[in-house]
């Protein structure tokens, strides 16, 4: 397994490299000059030129490049922003905690809600409770997060006088707090994003529920529970585990609307103001970061089939 | 030991006895309407869509920015179906509206998308060797991204405006749906009747139009159809953002923007009613898509 293992990671470096380039030349081909907004607008220094000649970007695009890419790789620099000139990565470490909470709770949410409707529909196929799952699955796919999201913050604070909590409390300063302030996005991103899994596991567990082991296990008298949830579960997982892991993009690019919803101050809402001032440097290392963080996700999603699936070899 | 062959019976078919066959182009439709009761009706909401976007302006009376300051908040009424917003503008109007710019981002980024993978997908797997795998790893580094993130750079570099999502959104699709296309042109290269094809002496581009392409078209009608949701929910996302289309051009995600929340409160239809016209939009091309799919290359089922 190790050769394997150090394949894969090895076959990482080149597209790490091309999701550098691509962000880089993203940034640096389209239109919209900060610069002169800094000056014009905030008089970060005096001319335009003195600022750009100030942030380096009078220098050649590959210089650029190579500078800001071998502060990453040497000194694990990723630059700092325009506006406030402080190191981005200091504030992604110090914002992440928020985001890798939401993303959790969420896939928690979506992986328990899509599992076990999922497992319900499989084993009462084609009656009242398979219609009733796969058409909440169908309605879960068709219905936008953001749309459901402004529904919860709207309509109960009109009709019952509730609204979800708007200030952030970090989970080590009040863990309860936290988490009733965490739990309402999380369900509003989870139960929309539970219909593929839904749809996913149960029909993976109708496939394996008709092999021949199962059938074997029925044979010896197993009961249904044990059958269903040690003998067949285990394996219909796989695709779930795969189909997670492929979403992983959607739940982090989903998480910077909720989180600008509902103003957590996570990685996400960092993400989006530094969009809406033009600061290439945020920008720029935030969508290299989380593709790095997409890259690695994908490989350990690859190696941990050997678990869930010990007949999967490699080569 | 020779062995004379057989003499083959002859057996004559007047063509003009045998049943009349619809192409597969519209055979699919009839197929659909037995077997797939759910993409009849994502059909059917996809042309009560179609029909919203055409006919917008001569189903109501009131203009998409016409405003009108003495009715603004007004309720569900006989004069405004859904109501009116803040600034007294009708908002059925606004939602028949809505529709037709969904629709046309919607089809052009489709469209443009189409055309890329079609070109990515075919080339990379024609050519193979190399260029296929310095263009796939490529591709890989791009899927990498999350889809909003580097669509939410792009769009706030660019400015908002109708030309700019429309294209943004079709190359973005383009390069990931490439990754399909090239998948059915590897093994539609595989075949022996392209063997016999470029034995005859035909060229890469006679081989690539005359016998890849409509061979792949399928596939590729299948993965437009399924990528429309997408683009409309991921436009409907960058002008929830203010990232998409800029007013006064009226759009669901736009119209659901946290930049009203402060009304909403007081006029709740203003966040329900574009919220159900862009669910019901992306439940009407979920469903035909599926069942297109489902149709036209079963192939590609799977993956939610």
């Amino acid at each position: 397994m190790r050769p394997y293992v150090l394949r894969r990671l090895a076959l990482a470096v080149p597209t790490l490299i091309l999701v550098s380039l691509i962000v880089f030349s993203i940034m640096r081909l389209m239109p919209g000059d900060v610069v002169i907004r800094m000056v014009e607008g905030h008089a970060y220094a005096p001319t335009v030129d003195a600022l750009r000649q100030e942030l380096g970007l009078d220098r050649p695009a590959h210089v650029q490049y190579l500078e800001w890419v071998g502060g990453i790789v040497l000194r694990g620099d990723f630059g700092n922003s325009y506006w406030t000139r402080q190191p981005i990565w200091d504030e992604f470490v110090q914002r992440f905690p928020v985001t890798l909470e939401l993303a959790a709770l969420t896939i928690l949410t979506s992986v328990v809600i899509g599992v076990l409707v999922g497992i319900v529909s499989a084993v009462r196929q084609d009656t009242v409770s398979d219609y009733v799952g796969r058409i909440l699955a169908i309605l879960a796919l068709s219905v936008p997060y953001f749309g459901l999201a402004v529904l919860v913050i709207v309509l109960p604070a009109i009709y019952f006088k509730w609204t979800p909590l708007w200030t952030y409390v970090p989970f080590t300063v009040d863990p309860i707090q936290n988490l009733k302030i965490m739990i309402i996005p999380a369900l509003v991103f989870g139960v929309t994003r539970a219909g593929p899994i839904m749809r996913i596991m149960r029909s993976a567990l109708l496939e394996v529920l008709r092999q021949d082991y199962i059938r074997t296990a029925w044979s010896k008298g197993l009961p249904e529970r044990a059958i269903v949830l040690r003998h067949a579960l285990k394996n219909a997982l796989i695709p779930v585990v795969s189909l997670v892991g492929l979403q992983m993009p959607l739940y982090i690019g989903g998480s910077v609307i909720i989180e600008a919803i509902f103003r957590l101050p996570g990685v996400g809402l960092f993400f989006f103001e530094a969009l809406t001032r033009l600061d290439y440097p945020v920008v720029q290392s935030v969508n290299l970061i989380i593709a790095a963080m997409v890259v690695g996700l994908n490989l350990i999603i690859d190696l941990s089939y050997a678990f869930l699936d010990p007949r999967i070899r490699y080569r | 030991m020779a062995v004379a062959p057989a003499p083959v019976p002859t057996i004559a078919i007047d063509i003009r006895q045998l049943p009349r066959t619809l192409p597969w182009y519209a055979e699919v439709w009839v197929r659909m309407l037995r077997r797939k009761p759910l993409g009849t009706i994502g059909g059917a909401i996809v042309v009560l869509m179609l029909l919203a976007a055409v006919f917008a302006s001569v189903l109501t009376p009131y203009g998409f920015s016409e405003t009108n300051l003495r009715e603004r908040f007004v309720p569900m009424s006989a004069a405004h179906w859904l109501g009116t917003d803040q600034i007294g503008r009708d908002l059925a109007t606004r939602i028949l509206y809505g529709a037709r710019i969904s629709l046309y981002i919607g089809f052009g980024a489709i469209t443009v998308a189409s055309v890329i993978a079609t070109l990515l997908g075919i080339f990379s797997a024609y050519w193979g060797g190399k260029i296929d795998l310095f263009v796939q790893r490529a591709v890989d580094a791009w899927m990498a991204f999350p889809p909003l993130l580097i669509l939410m750079s792009i769009m706030s570099l660019l400015g908002p405006s109708v030309l700019n999502i429309t294209l943004v959104l079709g190359v973005a699709a383009g390069i990931r749906d490439s990754r399909i296309v090239r998948g059915v042109a590897l093994s539609i290269r595989e075949n022996t009747y392209i063997e016999g094809a470029r034995a005859m002496g035909s060229g890469h581009v006679r081989v690539t139009l005359v016998h890849i392409l409509p061979n792949v078209l399928p596939t590729i009608i299948v993965v437009a159809t399924t990528g429309l949701s997408t683009v409309i929910l991921t436009e409907a996302s960058l002008s929830f953002l203010g990232l998409g289309v800029p007013p006064p051009y009226p759009t669901w995600g736009g119209m659901l923007s946290l930049a009203g929340l402060d009304h909403m409160y007081r006029a709740p239809w203003l966040a329900i009613w574009p919220a159900v016209a862009l669910s019901l939009a992306v439940f009407g091309f979920n469903m035909l898509g599926d069942a297109l799919r489902d149709l036209l290359d079963p192939r590609l089922k799977g993956g939610g």
